[in-house]
């Protein structure tokens, strides 16, 4: 028998995990070719997860081992031999990194037509923006997207001018739109990047260390449309922010927005209720709180820099000085109405002075090049599908393409519902690819990449130990590259 | 590189130097080893470091290589689990896990092994994704009410995580956060049925 093919776009935790899965549970052999636009591997575990959390990274060990246990840089499909037919009947994986599906060497065209089953799994590339004047033309204003690859050290940011030649120094008051984890991570390294023992030990790029250094920060103001029972970060980041009281860094929430009694809390689901309370005693003076949790570490007691949760407020406009730097942001207030809408009272408006406003509105999904000429469906931010199979523009299933991860259902959700994803979405394809075979004639579908000029596993592996071997020198878990010329560099030298 | 070959003088020393070395920041600890012979090891994790989890670790060394005077270096390796600790003859604790399909499976384990250990050393269906640092929700299990209230309470940390778990129950809690005691000899444990909540894009036309 013939191993099956399959191809998966895109080696973050979607792709790994969905290819994990197969390669645990598929009754019958197959061969998996992953595909990666990037020279390295694991998406937003390596350049989204914020780098002073390096316990979440540590799924990536799980993705190390798909390739110990089914490494090949080779596809059986095409030899002879007795011992290679041998090896036909075992799973197996190959990795193509720095390698552009639908890009100049590949097209998506051609993997679907040389394999049994194309995975999408590319996540979200762009990001949701708020469409105001001055948004695009104003210095000092970033997505969070760019923001977290640029201190993530990603290839298209972490040299970037755009950030590096920032006046950093002026930076005393910053801005932030959104009201997810991606903006409470902002808020921590924006806030705490002078703090050492947070901060040295972590993989973080150096650069963006240093230049955030140079920040003077006194307040930053995490701004969003509706209000706290519908904020969409989770307890354990915000948590991290207001345990950094030990530090002098003090977090607060008007009364306006944040009053405990005014709450149906009895009516709460079990994380609201935890929410309150915690934002309810980190608010308290130390002295009067009730639970032994929130008194481990004693605050401060001279406060060096703020943060504030606010609420119900729609952005305007970014107005800018006459260098192009932002000066301000024009914001109004908001209602809710009965029926959970937002309404912008756009009579009422305010300013607030900021240097800098990061908008952190979440990731948005963009359809692959050839989406179109290939009919398949896209909408708004993902791809069109019924658990995981990809549908065509008119609805119907195309048989052997699936999506898994955030391109499958939109950018929300942690690294363990993205598992959870993948691997309902892999069951599926167990499942179709157990059913096609009864009855039907193979025949066998190749697809060569040799001609292909990639990085292979192995080189990814070279790669990692080089960064772990840099990240040694001072004492971090790696220090990685942030140009793809570094990269070439250092492959060419082994 | 090469493996490198464990005796407890050697142990010992590791966890020495482990623990001269420890940081805090926020609530973890990062343990990082310098030592001419071990070039380097790094664990970060928000449990305290013990011998257990030591010894569960693959460190490989760093050598000189003569000819190029390259050198090469350990990879950094997380703290792996699906490897058992057995039982003293005679202090075995039982565990009965109750997997997705009902099927009960009783084993009989050493104190100090976490649920996530026992899971995995045994095959069963339970992910670490984050390699049991608390840091994720999927070695997720239901307690047998019986036996809930003889467990240490949970942190904050692992509450927080809780959140995040797919049919979250009264008496849920983080696999590689209970440890195996003699408190909770005969324990029963129930795997959560992996349904995800439905949300409106299982429904796009």
């Amino acid at each position: 028998m013939l191993k099956k093919t399959i191809s998966i776009i895109g080696s973050g935790p979607s792709g790994f995990y969905t290819a994990y899965r197969l390669l645990k549970k598929s009754p019958i052999p197959i061969h998996i070719k992953l595909w990666e636009k990037l020279p390295v591997p694991f998406g937003l575990s390596r350049y989204g997860v914020a780098p002073d959390h390096p316990e979440v990274k540590n799924c990536e060990e799980t993705f190390k081992l798909c390739f110990k246990e089914h490494f090949n840089d080779y596809d059986y499909n095409n030899c002879t031999s007795s011992q290679d037919q041998q090896q036909q009947q075992q799973n197996s994986i190959e990795f193509i990194g720095g390698v552009t599906v639908g890009g100049s060497h590949i097209k998506l065209k051609q993997i679907i037509d040389n394999q049994d089953i194309v995975i999408f799994s590319y996540g979200c590339q762009s990001d949701r923006r708020l469409n105001i004047p001055g948004e695009q033309t104003t210095k000092g204003v970033f997505t969070s997207r760019e923001f977290v690859n640029w201190y993530n050290g990603h290839f298209d940011y972490s040299l970037s001018e755009k950030f590096n030649n920032f006046p950093w120094s002026k930076v005393k008051n910053i801005g932030i739109i959104g009201n997810g984890n991606v903006a409470l991570d902002l808020t921590r390294i924006l806030i705490s990047n002078q703090i050492d023992e947070i901060w040295n030990n972590t993989d973080i790029s150096k650069i963006a260390l240093k230049n955030l250094q140079n920040c003077n920060i006194k307040n930053i103001e995490l701004i969003a449309r509706r209000d706290f029972l519908n904020s969409k970060f989770t307890n354990k980041e915000l948590r991290e922010l207001w345990e950094l009281e030990k530090y002098g860094i003090k977090g607060t929430i008007n009364k306006e927005f944040f009053n405990k009694n005014q709450f149906d809390i009895k009516n709460m689901d079990r994380t609201l209720k935890r929410r309150v309370e915690m934002c309810d005693e980190y608010m308290k003076p130390f002295n009067e709180r009730t639970k032994k949790n929130y008194k481990k570490f004693k605050p401060l007691d001279i406060v060096t820099k703020t943060w504030e949760l606010d609420y119900l407020k729609t952005p305007l406009r970014i107005n800018k000085d006459s260098n192009g730097y932002i000066k301000s942001l024009t914001l109004c207030h908001n209602i809710i109405t009965p029926e959970n809408r937002v309404v912008p009272q756009l009579n009422e408006k305010i300013t607030y002075n900021i240097d800098l406003l990061i908008t952190s509105l979440g990731y948005k999904g963009v359809p692959l090049p050839e989406f179109k000429s290939l009919d398949i469906g896209f909408q708004k931010d993902h791809i069109s599908n019924v658990k995981g199979h990809v549908l065509s523009s008119s609805g119907n299933i195309i048989p052997g393409l699936y999506a898994s991860g955030w391109i499958r259902r939109g950018s929300q959700g942690v690294i363990a519902s993205t598992m959870q994803d993948s691997f309902e979405v892999a069951d599926t394809v167990i499942k179709d690819l157990a059913t096609n075979l009864n009855g039907q004639t193979n025949y066998p579908k190749k697809l060569n990449v040799e001609s292909i000029p990639h990085i292979t596993w192995s080189q990814w592996e070279s790669l990692d130990k080089e960064e772990h071997r840099r990240g040694q020198l001072s004492s971090k878990p790696r220090e990685k590259f942030l140009s793809i010329k570094d990269v070439q560099d250092h492959l060419s030298s082994l | 590189m090469f493996k490198l070959q464990w005796n407890p003088n050697l142990k010992k020393n590791i966890i020495s130097l482990a623990k001269n070395n420890q940081t805090r920041f926020l609530n973890k600890r990062q343990y990082s080893i310098h030592h001419p012979r071990i070039n380097s090891i790094c664990l970060t994790r928000s449990l305290p470091l013990d011998t257990t989890s030591i010894t569960n670790t693959t460190v490989t060394t760093a050598t000189t290589n003569s000819t190029s005077f390259k050198r090469e270096f350990s990879n950094f390796t997380k703290l792996q689990h699906g490897h058992l600790t057995k039982p003293k003859p005679g202090e075995e604790l039982k565990i009965t896990f109750v997997l997705k399909d009902g099927e009960q499976r009783t084993y009989e384990v050493a104190e100090g092994d976490t649920l996530l250990d026992i899971a995995q050393g045994h095959n069963l269906d339970m992910e670490g994704a984050c390699g049991g640092s608390c840091a994720c929700s999927t070695c997720h299990v239901i307690v047998d009410p019986e036996y809930y209230d003889a467990l240490p309470e949970a942190t904050d940390e692992e509450d927080d995580m809780l959140d995040l778990a797919y049919g979250l129950t009264e008496t849920s809690r983080l696999g590689c956060q209970i440890k195996m005691s003699k408190d909770i000899d005969g324990i029963r444990v129930a795997l959560p049925q992996m349904t995800r909540n439905v949300s409106n894009n299982d429904f796009n036309k």
